[in-house]
């Protein structure tokens, strides 16, 4: 099917973001039972499988061009949401060049990328971008070249360094995301960064997920589905900018719930990049509203009793007890106690 | 993939070059500095899997190993010797890298003996790697090495142990220098030992698994989930003996340091000859790495 | 259980070390090492010190203030070879800064041993100026700078040297906890 893409939506101030049908039937719900808990839920990323997410390797809908849009703004306001050390240099080409490779594979109506030795070409249709430049050497490109591919890919980005048997979070592009911030957790190693989850580590899930991920092979690579909740359809939902969307939250009322508050899907994926060995970490986000999460009968259900069971010190660090009661309120007179199929299909054709 | 023989060399008359470019032309995986290529290679009764340091750069349009034979050969490295020829097509499994350079080092200590050069050719074709290599060789074998090596200050070919002066040259390093060190086992462990008598911590100090296995007593293995029993003859691994048996387990490197083909050992006891456990798993004897370790009862039960 | 902030073990000089070179923001150096390993050089700070750090007798070099001793820290390490361990004694923000300048200059985490000594305070990074707050004594504290209060949050950033702060009260402004004060 062809992608078509929506002219420039807004995530922030006047909020034009939604999604069309297309999109809400194709969104990646992530709660395959009706209750949730940590666990190492990855799997290889092969084309296909329970949401049309996962057709392609890397996933562009018809949000892409506001998502760029988004991106710059929050680029042009506080530039350290992009940095990457210096020695992951080789990482940042293995980067461009694995999204430039899959986008124009997986899209060639709007990307195309022609390479004659290391004089490449790219052409990035939507963003009006036709730029020639020579691998390798970054004084070709506008942007350091993880910065220029990243500033043209849906999602964030995190570059990790194996070393010591473990990886090292040594790099990241990182605008849409739910309150951690890559100028304080660059360089953390894998349990450093995750410190602050809850539970997730006595269970050992850190343990195995990075033994895990050390074997992710070149060509291989894996994924999952996270999630939390936000207030209104804002990207950048940063601890930097925790003034300006904080307040978002505690505006929530039973009344505006429905319309404001986001259900927020992160897919994210893994790949081996092959001449640096270091990994790639897509954290490619997805935002619903929940006016449009009720068009499909299953997930309504589902969310009502995933919000109700949710354990408290999860919904505590998803930041939901604000306004948790209302989500549940809101999700409740769809659940109606029928047993549920297994699994994150939408179970639905149309809205 | 499919992968055809399209160039052999002779370095030595131990060690011969092989070429190794795709069928349809089409471009290969790239392969990082430090990475290995697994080879099928087809032996009379069975196929061998090998694994090779590619030798070759990044993005080269073929891949270049070396392939020493081995003495008490399993099979691969003979077959590769007496029977490749020029358009042979092996299955080759895709790159993979298990001793990438370390990026943070300021500076890279290379020591290799023998065929152990192999990774390091990778090594030194990155752009602005500061490193120091010390190679070990036969003196018979100096010319063909050196061929293969850049010339400056920072190469050296030892053709004799007495010019190296290990203990010297590991206690003179600048802080910020790794040590990476491949070869013999017994070149190794001595490199290694050394090392950490001169204060090298172990997180500084890098090593390829090369050669791996080298065989020992039959023995026999009982899967327990799937109900299958196989006989590990002398000359093969226990992984090889279960792929033979028609088993699909999980591995990768095949060299015991990827941790990948890891099992629960239910009954008998493990030799273990991996690099991936540590002291107090070996010590346990509840785990084994397939690709590598054997037993020292004449059976084992396996959780498999 | 908190796997980002860092333990910190008794004091004790790493037997596999060749050389051993001690930082600390105390005017004496740690008892009990003067018998036990060759090659053992102490950094200390008499703060109304006697001027140039120079080494004196036991392998002990006095600076005037830990500016002046990190300052020529990476300088020295510049300088020196493998089989060396380094040792860094005080505040918290102290031997973490210490520990950047050993990492910078090539070291392993391996070869770089802290030892935490004063009072439980941290230094905080306000996530909303970058301005870092020196010696704070509790979880709540004033941005010194674009006057939030923040919490401080149980994460610990090693290359920063801080804890994170983030505003207590951006959801409903003046929403603000008691304190609770440091016990680690």
């Amino acid at each position: 099917m062809k992608l078509s893409l929506k002219p420039q939506e807004t995530y922030r101030d006047d909020y034009t973001f939604s999604n069309s049908d297309e999109a809400i039937l194709r969104f990646p719900f992530p709660f395959p039972e009706d209750g949730y808990m940590y666990s190492v839920n990855m799997e290889p990323h092969v084309r296909g499988g329970a949401t049309p997410v996962y057709d392609k390797v890397f996933d562009v809908d018809e949000h892409y061009i506001g998502d760029m849009a988004d991106r710059a703004i929050t680029l042009d306001q506080d530039p350290l949401r992009c940095q990457v050390l210096p020695h992951m240099e080789t990482a940042e080409w293995d980067t461009l060049e694995l999204l430039m490779e899959s986008l124009a594979n997986d899209y060639p109506e709007h990307f195309s990328l022609t390479k004659n030795g290391d004089k490449w070409h790219w052409i990035n249709r939507p963003l009006e971008i036709d730029q020639t430049f020579t691998f390798g050497r970054k004084e070709t490109l506008p942007y350091d070249p993880f910065e220029y591919i990243t500033r043209q890919m849906q999602g964030d980005f995190s570059l990790q360094d194996q070393r010591d048997n473990n990886l090292y979070m040594d790099g990241g592009m990182v605008t849409s995301q739910a309150d951690w911030s890559l100028n304080f957790d660059v360089g953390m190693s894998f349990h450093e960064w995750h410190g602050p989850v809850p539970l997730a580590h006595q269970a050992g899930v850190f343990d195995r997920a990075l033994q895990y991920l050390l074997r992710l092979q070149y060509g291989k690579p894996v994924r999952r589905l996270n999630w939390t909740m936000t207030a209104n359809p804002r990207l950048d939902t940063s601890p930097e900018n925790y003034p300006l969307w904080g307040p978002e939250k505690a505006a929530i009322t039973p009344e505006n719930v429905g319309h404001r508050m986001c259900l927020r899907v992160e897919l994210q994926t893994l790949h081996r990049l092959p001449r640096s060995n270091a990994i790639l970490f897509s954290i490619r986000g997805y935002l619903i509203r929940l006016e449009e999460l009720v068009k499909v009968k299953k997930w309504a259900v589902r969310m009502h009793r995933v919000i109700r069971d949710l354990h408290p010190q999860i919904a505590e660090y998803k930041g939901l007890p604000r306004y948790r009661q209302y989500v549940v309120d809101y999700f409740a007179p769809f659940d109606d106690g029928r047993t549920l199929n297994s699994g994150i299909a939408a179970e639905q054709d149309s809205i | 993939m499919k992968l055809k023989i399209e160039a052999i060399a002779t370095l030595t008359p131990g060690i011969r070059k092989f070429t190794l470019a795709p069928v349809d032309g089409s471009p290969l995986p790239h392969a990082g500095a430090g990475s290995h290529v697994v080879l099928e290679i087809p032996g009379p009764s069975r196929i061998w899997k090998n694994a090779y340091s590619i030798t070759s750069a990044a993005d080269a349009p073929a891949y270049e190993i070396m392939v020493r034979r081995v003495e008490k050969s399993r099979g691969g490295s003979a077959w590769l010797h007496d029977h490749a020829k020029l358009g042979d097509v092996l299955e080759v499994y895709p790159p993979q890298n298990l001793f990438a350079p370390q990026r943070l080092a300021k500076r890279h200590l290379l020591l290799s003996a023998g065929i152990g050069i192999t990774p390091f050719l990778s090594y030194v074709r990155l752009a602005g790697l500061a490193y120091e290599f010390h190679h070990c060789c036969k003196p018979e074998d100096e010319a063909a090495f050196r061929a293969l090596l850049p010339s400056g200050p920072q190469m050296t070919l030892h053709t004799s142990r007495h010019t190296l002066n290990l203990e010297a040259l590991l206690k003179s390093q600048p802080l910020g220098t790794h040590l990476s060190v491949c070869g013999p086992e017994s070149f190794m462990d001595m490199v290694l030992a050394t090392a950490a008598h001169a204060g090298w911590p172990a997180a500084k100090v890098h090593k390829e698994s090369f050669g791996g296995a080298t065989g020992g007593e039959p023995f026999v293995a009982h899967m327990k989930r799937s109900g299958v029993t196989v006989t590990v003859g002398r000359e093969e691994s226990l992984l090889d003996a279960m792929e033979a048996a028609g088993l699909a387990p999980p591995c990768l490197c095949r060299g015991g340091a990827c941790g990948e083909c890891k099992l629960t050992v239910l009954e008998g006891v493990p030799d273990h000859h991996d690099h991936y456990l540590s002291e107090i798993e070996h010590a346990a004897n509840d785990a084994v790495m397939t690709c590598v370790s054997r037993a020292k009862t004449p059976e084992l039960v396996l959780d498999f | 259980m908190n796997t980002s902030r860092p333990l910190y073990k008794p004091f004790a000089l790493d037997p596999s070390g060749l050389a051993h070179l001690i930082v600390t923001s105390l005017d004496t150096p740690p008892e009990g090492i003067e018998d036990s390993f060759d090659n053992i050089e102490v950094w200390t700070v008499k703060h109304a010190g006697p001027g140039v750090p120079v080494l004196a007798a036991g392998g002990i070099r006095p600076f005037r203030s830990t500016t002046e001793q990190l300052a020529q820290l990476g300088h020295r390490l510049g300088r020196m070879t493998a089989g060396l361990r380094f040792y860094a004694i005080g505040s918290e923000a102290f031997i973490w800064d210490a520990y950047n300048i050993a990492i910078a200059a090539g070291m392993h985490p391996s070869e770089i041993f802290l030892h935490r000594a004063g009072p439980f305070v941290r230094r905080v990074y306000c996530s909303h100026c970058r301005t870092m707050v020196e010696d704070v004594p509790a979880n709540i504290v004033t941005c010194p700078s674009c006057e939030a209060s923040l919490f401080v949050r149980d994460h610990f950033s090693r290359r920063l040297a801080a804890f994170m702060g983030v505003k207590v009260d951006a959801e409903v402004p003046g929403e603000v906890p008691a304190a609770e004060v440091f016990t680690s």
